[in-house]
């Protein structure tokens, strides 16, 4: 049943042995042994100041939304940057290896990557970026924003929450030792059928693509259930779907996508694993397969994923723009119809990623038109997004900047969008670097919006913000290395060069080429400096505390609650009376007030096995890789037994009893009026400070909280 | 006009709630397993529309087909094994409302032995078409029944375990709101479940047969 | 009166794109191929290309403004718009957001899909339509393998490998397979991309009145030789083609079903080898398409580029040719 491979097998380690270790390899070599020292050091430290507890406690086994969505986050960010130093390699090799004249080093005839490596490298660049990169970090979004801007205490399914995020990070733990063992996939983020059979991908390479896939699917399936359900049960009294705050509406619009197109994908990655494993001919070329059926079922889900991906981060933006504006949003209804219609659209246009499959000009037609019916909702957005700016009053800080370049890309990708989605422009630059330049202004559109976002909704997560000046700097050097990189790749693709050459055999590109390398060291600096904010802003909290509406013209929900957001969200829920319910306490100057009295609440405890599942689908997924069979089996009984488990333990969850839950109030009440305090002494001209801090009613602060970093949170 | 506008007067209006606001548990899980299940209709949808692409006559690449292995009348066997299983785990559930510990719990023994019977067959008929040379890497028609089919059958074969954790729980537990939630979401499985073999069973077995 | 229209726009358009390149490149020709169309397909398809950047250009270049100009005038303490911190909703406004959008792409989609329908690859009407009684179009069966182009040429019953010779002002029409994977046939000056599938046969067409030689690439990632995988599109006039096929038929190798077995086997073509059969036996092409549907691979060794140097080694040591 099973197939036969043409390397060797045993049924103790599957195909497992020393020579799929690239010890040898002069790049991969020096980067593990920078990683066991690097883990060896960070295990240290931890040791070291004895916080080992503190992480199991507080991070590892937590269920709190707001602890897993900064998890999901810094999966994003160490995944971004991974997929930046692809990014990096790709770039070097393109600008190294051009010409029949150019050199070649580590066993490359041109460059320092030898076709194998190279195709390996783009493909995880890809893979990583939209599923491990921009996923994560949009899914850490939802989670940490959504509940509180709805008025919840927290996900509808927090153990749900923990599981999907823990199996995440079993997906980026899998595509990570795809680097030390093994290799991985040389057939693009997408795959090529039948370039992924085994007959033409003999090692392991494609299995490790297929099953980070599908990890990554389930985990985002399950996220996208309970942020639904979160949105759909959970909601504040008084927060009807006409008053609920953009964002929402965005991430639910996203995640009605997730929850219908992931299956597709789900089914397409199992159906090539049959294909690898079991010798089925789904996608052969021959013996009854179909190619095309791979392709199709890919962009089914493929294209909705581009929509899943994209609508947060116009949330976001739809966010940002009212507040540093000082106006509501305009058009908010027009906002939300735009958002389903290009959900809705989303389903309609799968067939414009491969136009020059040979369907027939009806066929072609059809999908080029449906492909630019998503123009019109998007259009719509942008143009509400300058009426916002109409008539405001606009502040230029950080996060406006990143929102604003996020807008701009967004020109320029709709610009180039609407060029692929005619056929007749489309053949000519289908395969084209014109394309990755396309969907890079794309997904730089989210980057932007999601740096926009983590300064925005940094304060409120912690209590402080991110320091102004490293912010600003971060924000023109990525602009200028997204300019330096894309302008040339535009060139390039009218010059007809196609993606994916590890070879450029034409000399007359080499400029364009080393044009972007410079643009790619400029992003490197980009990243120095977002070091840099992240080092200065932490050293700098103590400054840079805020209370709760951080920036003093936040408008929605979550802007009501302390900074840094209590791990139970609201002492007492709020009941909301109009859209922008910040903006309206505020405007109408009741936004201090606070409950008169508090009552018991119901809180989940912390789980361990949500982490414990997440590492036994690592293993699991290991397993199937190198067809481990008995290990499978034994990963698969744990689950199902752990699973058990867990139903028949349940969880009563404890209680958090009106004194306390004062007591706590009363301490962030007052760290909040010292942080007024502080400002009006060191007489800073932070936006809306006046009206935000101006209680005197509350003694002042004894003693400085303990952790002003830390999300306090019982354990 | 304004988009925080709201017709609530400020100085009356109700600014925290008071209302002892409770979120139903159980309706917010059945409606997050309502949405798991939307996920495993998409997933079977998916699955059908690769085995509509796959069951051309070219498909079959010249092997057998569906037309030659497919018994009906066994298959209608496996198809009241599940009708009645989902329906004596429904007789089972009408024992709950009414507190019938005993009866909620013959339902279920009888919905996992009909349940065990139609996995049972499948297993055999499996078994049967291996012995006839006819497995997964026959043609990619047959993958495709193949492939469909036994999917189906590993939700049958999840749903049976999770029958019998059920019957651990209503005995060790009682009926407190975690067990009577999941029994319910095990009902809304159970069905679909039967839901997707009526058109397993019409449009690959029985259309398969036909054509 | 519409081909007049069309070229001036183009030729406006092409001295606009000359202008950056002649600071970088002095005298070598405009590198920009997609701008420089050379023949029939490659000429529609830049038409359409300037069609859609006019309008989209004009409208995102507009809106584009309008942000600067908003950003400019209601900026914080310049006081040099009025603040209206209430306004959010103009119907007008609305009718106008979305107004724009539903023409344009109402009228991009005319565009959309009277294009799809000229440069359709399996019957391009700019072509079909205006076919000549008495021309005499040429065929060319093509087949993609790992990795190198074989040009088989049915009416001629001859081939040659990575190296597609045509006749100019006569229309060409293509039939494309591959043996082992998927790829992308593409000539950026003549002809837009169409998918090379094993086991599957597309279909494509192109007619250039431009004597020349023109890049060829794979356009689709197909493995670890794909980046050498191009090959020289030569148009010759009539008495020039003629030469060069009775030079082909002179040449002493020829492809037969079990050579071609061979041929196909992975190959990376590093030093762009070109090769003439003076014979090919007859229907190869459906030849292939039926063993590959019957099963038959190519299949690539694990790790095979793992060290290219190594590689090219042992594939000169074999000396296949």
């Amino acid at each position: 049943m099973l197939v036969d491979l043409a390397g060797g097998w045993s049924p103790m380690l599957g195909r497992l042995a020393w020579s799929q270790i690239p010890y040898d390899n002069p790049i991969l070599a020096p980067l593990f042994v920078a990683v066991v020292i690097g883990a060896i050091l960070v295990l240290g430290l931890i040791t070291y100041y004895g916080k080992w507890t503190y992480l199991w406690k507080e991070w590892l086994t937590t269920v709190d939304h707001k602890k897993l969505g900064v998890m999901y986050i810094l999966i994003g960010l160490v995944m971004l940057f991974r997929g930046f130093i692809d990014g990096l390699m790709i770039r070097t090799q393109q600008a190294w290896g051009v010409g029949s004249h150019s050199s070649g080093v580590f066993g490359a005839l041109h460059g320092y990557l030898t076709p194998f490596h190279f195709g390996q490298v783009y493909s995880a660049h890809g893979v990583i970026m939209i599923l491990l990169a921009a996923t994560p970090l949009l899914v850490g979004f939802m989670n940490i924003i959504v509940p509180i801007q709805i008025g919840a205490r927290d996900m509808a399914y927090p153990y749900l929450n923990a599981l999907g995020l823990w199996i995440t990070a079993a997906a980026g733990a899998l595509i990570m030792i795809s680097l030390f063992v093994g290799d991985f996939a040389h057939n693009g983020w997408f795959g090529y059928a039948p370039i992924f059979e085994l007959q033409y991908s003999p090692g392991v390479g494609v299995d490790y693509w297929i099953w980070t896939m599908e990890l990554v699917a389930l985990g985002t399936t399950l996220g996208g259930i309970n942020i639904l359900a979160t949105i759909i049960k959970m909601r504040a009294p008084g927060m009807t779907w006409g008053r609920l705050p953009i964002f929402v509406w965005a991430t639910l619009s996203a995640n009605v996508i997730a929850l219908t197109s992931f299956p597709a994908l789900q089914v397409a990655l199992a159906l090539v694993a049959a294909d690898r494993y079991l010798g089925a001919h789904f996608f052969t070329a021959g013996l009854g397969g179909n190619l095309m059926l791979y392709t199709n079922l890919f962009w089914i889900w493929g294209h909705p994923e581009v929509y899943f991906v994209i609508l947060p981060a116009f949330g976001m933006m739809s966010e940002i723009f009212p507040t540093f504006s000082e106006k509501p949003l305009f058009g908010y209804i027009t906002m939300v119809l735009a958002s389903m219609a290009i959900a809705g659209v989303s389903w309609l246009v799968w067939l414009h990623h491969f136009f020059t499959m040979g369907a027939g000009p009806y066929v072609n037609s059809a999908f080029s038109v449906a492909t630019m019916l998503v123009g019109i909702p998007t259009g719509v957005k942008v143009f509400n997004w300058a009426f916002t700016m109409y008539r405001g009053r606009l502040t230029f800080n950080a996060a406006m900047l990143w929102a604003i370049g996020a807008l701009f890309l967004l020109l320029i990708g709709g610009l180039t969008g609407m060029m692929l989605a005619v056929p007749a422009i489309n053949y000519m630059v289908h395969n084209s670097v014109f394309v990755v330049a396309h969907f890079h202004s794309m997904l730089l559109t989210i980057v932007y919006a999601i740096f926009a976002s983590v300064i925005y909704w940094f304060p409120k997560v912690f209590g402080f913000k991110l320091d102004e000046f490293w912010a600003k700097t971060m924000f023109w050097l990525f602009s200028a290395g997204t300019a330096l990189v894309f302008v040339p790749m535009y060139m390039l693709g009218f010059m007809g060069m196609t993606r994916r050459l590890d070879y450029v055999f034409n000399t007359v590109w080499h400029p364009y080429l080393l044009v972007m390398e410079f643009g790619i060291a400029v992003y490197m600096l980009s990243v120095l400096a977002f070091f840099a904010l992240l080092y200065v802003s932490i050293r700098d909290h103590a400054k840079n505390q805020v209370g709760a509406d951080a920036w003093g013209t936040s408008r929605s929900l979550e802007w009501l609650t302390h900074s840094p957001v209590p791990f139970y969200n609201f002492a007492v829920l709020p009941h909301i009376s109009a859209r922008d319910e910040v903006a309206w306490r505020r405007d109408n100057g009741i936004d201090h007030v606070q409950p008169d009295h508090y009552e018991d609440i119901h809180m989940p405890n912390n789980t361990g096995v949500a982490i414990i599942l997440g590492g036994l689908t690592f293993v699991l997924g290991f397993a199937l890789v190198w067809r481990i069979w008995w290990l499978c089996a034994l990963t698969l009984l744990a689950i199902i037994a752990l699973v058990i488990y867990r139903s028949f333990k349940g969880d009563p969850g404890y209680i958090i009893t009106a004194a306390e839950l004062e007591k706590m109030e009363k301490e962030a009440m007052r760290r909040e009026a010292q942080v007024g305090k502080q400002r009006r002494q060191a007489g800073s001209g932070v936006l809306g400070e006046a009206i935000a801090y101006e209680r005197s009613d509350l003694p002042p602060l004894v003693s400085r909280p303990s952790s002003p970093v830390g999300l306090d949170h019982r354990s | 006009m304004s988009s925080h506008a709201s017709n609530v007067d400020p100085k009356t209006a109700e600014l925290w709630d008071k209302s002892h606001y409770q979120h139903d548990v159980i309706s917010t899980r059945t409606f997050g397993y309502f949405m798991y299940l939307l996920s495993d209709g998409m997933l079977f949808a998916t699955l059908f529309a690769a085995y509509g692409v796959l069951s051309y006559q070219h498909s079959y690449f010249g092997g057998p087909t569906p037309a030659e292995f497919v018994k009906p009348w066994y298959t209608f066997a496996q198809t009241m094994a599940l009708f009645f299983s989902v329906l004596t785990y429904g007789l089972g559930m009408n024992a709950l409302k009414h507190k019938n510990k005993s009866g909620l719990i013959n339902g279920l023994i009888a919905a996992f032995v009909l349940g065990v019977l139609f996995l049972a067959l499948d297993i055999h008929d499996m078994m049967h078409l291996a012995s006839l040379g006819i497995t997964v890497a026959t043609s990619g028609g047959v993958s495709a029944f193949i492939v469909l089919t036994q999917v189906h059958a590993a939700h049958i074969f999840f749903g049976l375990i999770w029958i019998l954790v059920m019957m651990a729980q209503v005995l060790s537990k009682g009926f407190t709101t975690d067990v009577v939630g999941r029994l319910l979401t095990l009902r809304m499985f159970w069905h679909l479940q039967a839901i997707i073999w009526v058109f397993v069973y019409v449009f690959v077995y029985l259309w398969g047969y036909m054509s | 009166m519409q081909v007049k229209w069309r070229n001036t726009l183009k030729n406006g358009w092409r001295y606009a794109a000359l202008a950056p390149i002649l600071l970088l490149n002095g005298c070598a020709g405009n590198p920009y191929w997609i701008f420089d169309p050379k023949g029939l397909m490659a000429d529609t398809n830049l038409f359409y290309l300037l069609v859609d950047v006019g309008i989209m250009g004009t409208i995102v270049g507009l809106t584009a403004l309008l942000v600067v100009w908003f950003m400019w005038r209601y900026q914080k303490g310049k006081n040099r718009g009025k603040y209206d911190p209430a306004w959010s909703h103009s119907n007008t406004i609305e009718v106008v957001v979305w107004g724009i959008p539903i023409i344009a792409v109402g009228f991009l989609s005319y565009f959309a899909v009277t294009g799809t329908f000229e440069i359709n690859p399996y019957n391009p009407t700019i072509i079909t339509n205006h076919l000549k009684p008495a021309s005499d179009p040429v065929e060319v069966d093509v087949i993609a393998t790992d990795w190198q182009w074989l040009f088989v040429y049915p009416q001629y019953h001859m081939a040659v490998a990575n190296e597609l010779v045509l006749p100019a002002h006569t229309p060409v029409f293509f039939r494309l397979t591959s043996t082992a994977v998927t790829t992308t046939f593409f000539i950026p000056q003549l002809v837009g991309m169409i998918d090379v599938m094993p086991g599957m046969r597309t279909k494509n067409a192109l007619e250039s009145n431009n004597t020349g030689e023109y890049q060829g690439i794979a356009s689709d990632y197909a493995g670890a030789g794909t980046s050498w995988m191009t090959f020289k599109t030569k148009m010759l006039s009539a008495s020039d083609f003629g030469q060069w096929v009775q030079r082909v038929q002179q040449s002493p190798a020829s492809m037969t079903y079990t050579s071609f077995n061979n041929y196909a086997d992975p190959y990376i073509n590093v030093h762009h080898k070109v090769a003439y059969f003076s014979s090919v036996q007859d229907g190869l092409f459906d030849h292939v398409i039926d063993e590959v549907m019957n099963g038959k691979t190519w299949p690539i060794p694990p790790m095979m580029t793992e060290n290219m140097v190594a590689y090219m080694q042992k594939q000169n040591a074999e000396h296949r040719d």
